[in-house]
């Protein structure tokens, strides 16, 4: 009786505070952002909190339990995942989203910091954390190995807040897959891990038609231990989602998706050129595309909103201009920020549907260039611009430039540069050189490169690692490069399409906080990543093991034949010594069988 | 006195005519040397001077250049290259002094007349032969060992040490020679196959004052000059890069082969093919396979020990592991010791022929596959092959001529007469 009394009034304990609860630890928040060039922005964010100490009891309500068994089996403190695909435009899209803390290089990236006494023990966490990962998130990650892990030095810190004990034996390791093909399999088990499992909620427009159809997009998932201020530590999982996609390709339809060209009439033409006539036609920029709804973009409306999720935080924002209308569904109410460029949308807990249409602005037909720029909220110029390519020909030896310029008129910028490369890329250090365009060399009194913590490669055990901090005066442009070797491997070391060529990882780039203080005590004011490169080896012919094996082996027996056969043999002259002629080899043979052949008749006969 | 002199003088003619030859390649042509450096045919992974500039820039920073795959080569280069002052001129000096010092024991080796008349043996037709000086010239000016020097592969290093190991014993001096084995041993393994002929050609070539007689007892003090000094060297890496680490990664790669960058030996294509549960063991063949000539020859041509010495370098620069043109190179600075027995080789225009094929054919097939993309790994294979047999042909070649002076000397009726062996 007692227990049953307590048990219900636990039960009313917990339905009183549930939805408090609830209403602190998870919150859902869609940004769009129309980007110029017809492009969309969308900045999908799922947080859930749980307490440390509840986590630690397995008792999960919004962290998702899948996880965090392998958090805790692995012994991660912290975990970055991320999940990537295309190629963020920065001249034209300007700054990242969330400054490229949540964007990762093409391909899957993982870092964790991982409680260890060890090196070999955090390696086999590793291991561990890995292959539980890979199949929960039904990628390769399993695949990353000795080679393509490295342990960064200056390039990452934890965004958590860790007791200073506690970082003592604490691991940070860092593994990347180029060569991954992110696509809807990994979707999937990322949208289960949210507590609406994308049945309700912002998370209904995630579809991988249109995920992986964008131009560019990052899948990230952070799970770090936070402490408030005079609060309980609480482990924060936030899941995010970017995606730059194309408004034109976007409203193609469904069912007849394939391009055709637009009857003359619907073209949209520069009438402000000379030429401009009935049968010639310059297009229009295509910031004049700027009209759209949500059910266009991604294919369905929005199915309500997420029952779990915090009510004070709008589930809806978009960053346009005030002055542009927006029509949205009966139920849901606008709210415009006093930064004039965004507004957010609250929806009542019952809508059924949300839809939200942004029209063209009426005045654009007239007058053209002026007002398309009010259509969208000029983007912002990010602190550095980055490109890697290599350079050289042929597939013996190359080299890797990359191009860092520093758009800011009057700052330095200061940053991390950092690339993990495969083994078979052989990278010689003594050629590292960086030089300001226009420029001879680096001067001496400031030096471009500040710092470099190199680690290099041991065949099939590891790969390089190299991290340049570096610091670019305001308004110049840096070349920085260096020579390596292409090496030949074994014929069972290629993949099944050895001539596509062998990824090389994005490399990363932290740029450093110029005045850390109280307010800002983030490590990295802003993080990007160039696109990941193709390197192409030189192949052995793959199809002909056998006939190498043979070959090389009869030049060995040729050698080795007539050097053994001029030692072991006796010179005479050329008419001494037995005969070797056929009737000879006849008679010798004769002679030694010849009796026994005999006795073989006789037995017979 | 006059002739000796006159004599004297023609070789610093030609040490000059040899240094201003490679001094004026290295300046007037800047990108020569960079561009020869990168040749396959020149530089291999443990031999190639850009590895040695990464591993000295490693070096100079306190990064372990042995915890990388880049540098295989002897740790007391790094030393002597970061003392050397770093205008490029003093690299170049450096190198076209030991390629005169290589000379000058040649000259000495070749004006010993040890080719002709050795301890044991006198050939009936040593009278016909080439001075020292025909002979260095014949090294300096072969374009093989310019294209090395040029192209800077620390192999020349190893050639002085073999030739002078060679000179100092056909001089009779077995402890330098001994010295002189152990660092060509230290800086590239494979000489250290030599000790059982040089051994046989210090005994044979003792000075008689002060001659140690029984030939055990010669051999066993040489061996143990060489552990001796070889102990040393590997000491003295050890205290300069403060780990045992070094020896895989100089003599563990020549060993097991596992950078497989071309070059114009027979191994990195057969291992690349190979299929990897026979790695192993087809390692091993070919380790085998390379020293089973020494107790072969060495016995064999028991009276003639510099013709084994010789034969052995020829073998060598066919099948180990990482060969280049400076091997060759080597080799065939060493067969012009034998114009006497020129007369009774048999193939020498095909040999000839060959050589000359695979050295331009070779740099053009490289060609083809890597930059142009219109040929495929099998056209330098190929190319390699037939250097291979054409290497092997002429160390063939050279063995019957010299077994048949050996003949003669039995039979000297049968001089120019049709011969078969049985």
């Amino acid at each position: 009786m007692r227990q049953l009394l307590s048990l219900l009034l636990l039960s009313l304990v917990a339905l009183f505070f549930a939805p408090r609860a609830s209403a602190a630890d998870y919150h859902e928040q869609l940004v769009l952002r129309p980007l110029p060039l017809s492009a969309l922005l969308a900045s999908f964010n799922f947080r859930s909190n749980t307490t440390l100490s509840a986590f630690e009891a397995h008792n999960f309500r919004f962290f998702p339990r899948s996880l965090g068994q392998i958090l805790q089996h692995a012994g991660t403190r912290e975990l970055h995942l991320r999940f990537s695909l295309g190629r963020w435009d920065a001249e034209s899209w300007g700054a990242r989203p969330w400054d490229g803390a949540r964007e990762g290089g093409t391909g899957v990236e993982l870092w964790a910091w991982l409680e260890a006494d060890t090196d070999e023990e955090a390696d086999r966490k590793w291991r561990t954390l890995t292959n539980a990962l890979s199949g929960l998130f039904c990628a390769s990650l399993n695949f990353i190995d000795g080679t393509r892990t490295t342990r960064p030095v200056m390039s990452f810190q934890p965004e958590g807040n860790h007791p200073n004990s506690a970082m003592t034996n604490v691991h940070l390791l860092y593994g990347v897959l180029p060569h991954e093909v992110v696509c809807t399999e990994n979707l999937t088990p990322f949208l289960k891990l949210l507590p609406c499992k994308g049945k309700a909620g912002i998370a209904t427009l995630l579809d991988g038609h249109k995920l992986f159809d964008a131009s560019w997009q990052s899948m990230a998932i952070d799970v770090r231990p936070v402490c408030p201020p005079g609060g309980e530590c609480v482990l924060e999982m936030e899941q995010t989602i970017d995606m730059v996609l194309d408004i034109e390709r976007s409203k193609r339809p469904r069912g007849n998706p394939i391009p055709r060209p637009p009857p003359a009439h619907e073209l949209k033409c520069d009438t402000a050129k000379p030429y401009h006539s009935g049968d010639t036609c310059f297009p229009a920029d295509y910031n004049a595309n700027q009209d759209w709804s949500l059910s266009q973009i991604f294919g369905k409306t929005m199915k309500g909103t997420c029952p779990l999720t915090d009510p004070n935080v709008p589930p809806v924002c978009l960053q346009v201009p005030n002055s542009r209308g927006v029509y949205i569904t009966e139920g849901a109410t606008e709210k415009k920020n006093l930064d004039l460029v965004s507004r957010c949308y609250e929806i009542a807990p019952d809508t059924p549907e949300f839809e939200m249409v942004l029209p063209r602005p009426e005045s654009s037909e007239e007058s053209g260039q002026a007002v398309a720029v009010q259509e969208v909220v000029k983007p912002e110029t990010p602190l550095l611009y980055a490109e890697r390519s290599f350079t050289g020909h042929g597939q013996e030896h190359g080299g890797v430039q990359t191009i860092l310029r520093n758009p800011s008129p009057d700052t330095k910028v200061e940053f991390i540069y950092m690339e993990t490369l495969p083994w078979f890329m052989r990278i010689y250090l003594h050629t590292i050189e960086a030089r300001i365009e226009g420029q001879a060399g680096s001067s001496k009194q400031d030096p471009l490169i500040q710092e470099v913590y190199y680690r290099p490669a041991v065949d099939r055990a590891r790969g390089t690692q190299l991290e340049v901090r570096m610091r670019i005066p305001p308004a110049s442009t840096v070349f920085l490069t260096y020579d390596f070797e292409k090496s030949i491997l074994r014929y069972t070391e290629y993949p099944p399409d050895a001539n596509r060529g062998f990824d090389v990882a994005a490399a990363v780039i932290t740029i450093l906080n110029p005045n850390p203080n109280a307010t800002s005590p983030r490590f990295a004011a802003y993080n990007l990543r160039t696109t990941s490169l193709l390197c192409s080896l030189p192949t052995p012919d793959f199809s002909m093991p056998y006939n190498v094996i043979i070959f090389t082996s009869t030049a060995i027996a040729l050698a080795f034949g007539g050097m053994f056969n001029i030692i072991v043999r006796r010179f005479v002259a050329a008419d001494e010594g037995p005969e070797m002629t056929l009737t000879a080899i006849k008679e010798r043979l004769r002679k030694r069988f010849g009796g026994l052949l005999q006795k073989y008749r006789g037995k017979g006969g | 006195m006059d002739g000796g002199k006159v004599t004297l003088g023609r070789t610093a003619g030609l040490y000059l005519g040899a240094a201003v030859l490679r001094l004026a390649l290295f300046t007037l042509f800047p990108g020569l040397a960079d561009l020869l450096t990168g040749r396959v045919e020149i530089s291999t992974p443990v031999t190639s001077f850009k590895r040695l500039q990464e591993g000295l820039f490693l070096y100079d920073h306190n990064v372990s250049p042995y915890d990388g795959g880049v540098y295989h080569q002897a740790p007391l280069f790094l030393p002597l290259f970061s003392l050397l002052p770093s205008l490029p001129i003093f690299t170049y000096l450096l190198y076209i002094a030991v390629d005169i010092l290589s000379a000058g024991a040649l000259l000495k080796i070749a004006d010993s007349g040890e080719a002709g008349s050795s301890a044991l043996f006198t050939s009936p037709r040593r009278e016909k032969r080439w001075s020292g000086f025909v002979i260095a010239a014949v090294f300096l000016f072969n374009p093989f060992t310019i294209a090395t020097c040029i192209g800077r592969s620390t192999s020349v290093f190893t050639t002085c040490a073999i030739l002078h190991a060679i000179s100092r014993a056909v001089a009779g001096a077995p402890f330098s020679a001994m010295v002189a084995l152990s660092f060509a041993a230290y800086l590239s393994m494979y000489p250290l196959l030599l000790l059982p002929p040089l051994l046989l050609l210090c005994y044979d070539r003792q000075l008689p004052e002060r001659a140690i007689k029984p030939g055990m007892r010669s051999a066993a003090t040489n061996i143990l000059v060489v552990v001796g000094v070889l102990a040393a060297l590997f000491q003295m890496s050890y205290l300069m890069t403060g780990s045992w680490e070094f020896l895989p990664s100089t003599y563990g790669v020549q060993l097991t082969l596992s950078d497989l960058t071309p070059n114009i030996g027979l191994w990195w294509y057969f291992f690349i093919e190979m299929f990897d549960s026979f790695r192993s063991f087809f390692l091993a063949v070919f380790w085998l396979h390379l020293s089973c000539y020494v107790g072969g020859l060495t016995i064999r041509l028991r009276r003639q020990p510099l013709v084994v010495l010789t034969l052995l370098l020829g073998i060598f620069s066919i099948f180990k592991p990482y060969p280049s043109i400076s091997d060759a190179s080597l080799f065939l600075a060493m067969v012009p010791l034998y114009r006497h027995v020129f007369p009774l080789m048999r193939y020498t225009f095909v040999i000839a022929a060959v050589i000359m094929y695979t050295t331009f054919l070779g740099p053009a097939f490289y060609h083809l596959w890597i930059y142009a993309g219109s040929g495929n790994a099998n056209f330098f294979y190929a190319i390699t092959l037939v250097w291979g047999l054409g290497q092997s042909l002429l160390v063939c070649d050279l063995t019957f001529a010299v077994l048949r002076d050996e003949w003669e000397v039995e039979r000297p009726e049968m001089a120019g007469k049709d011969i078969r062996q049985i």
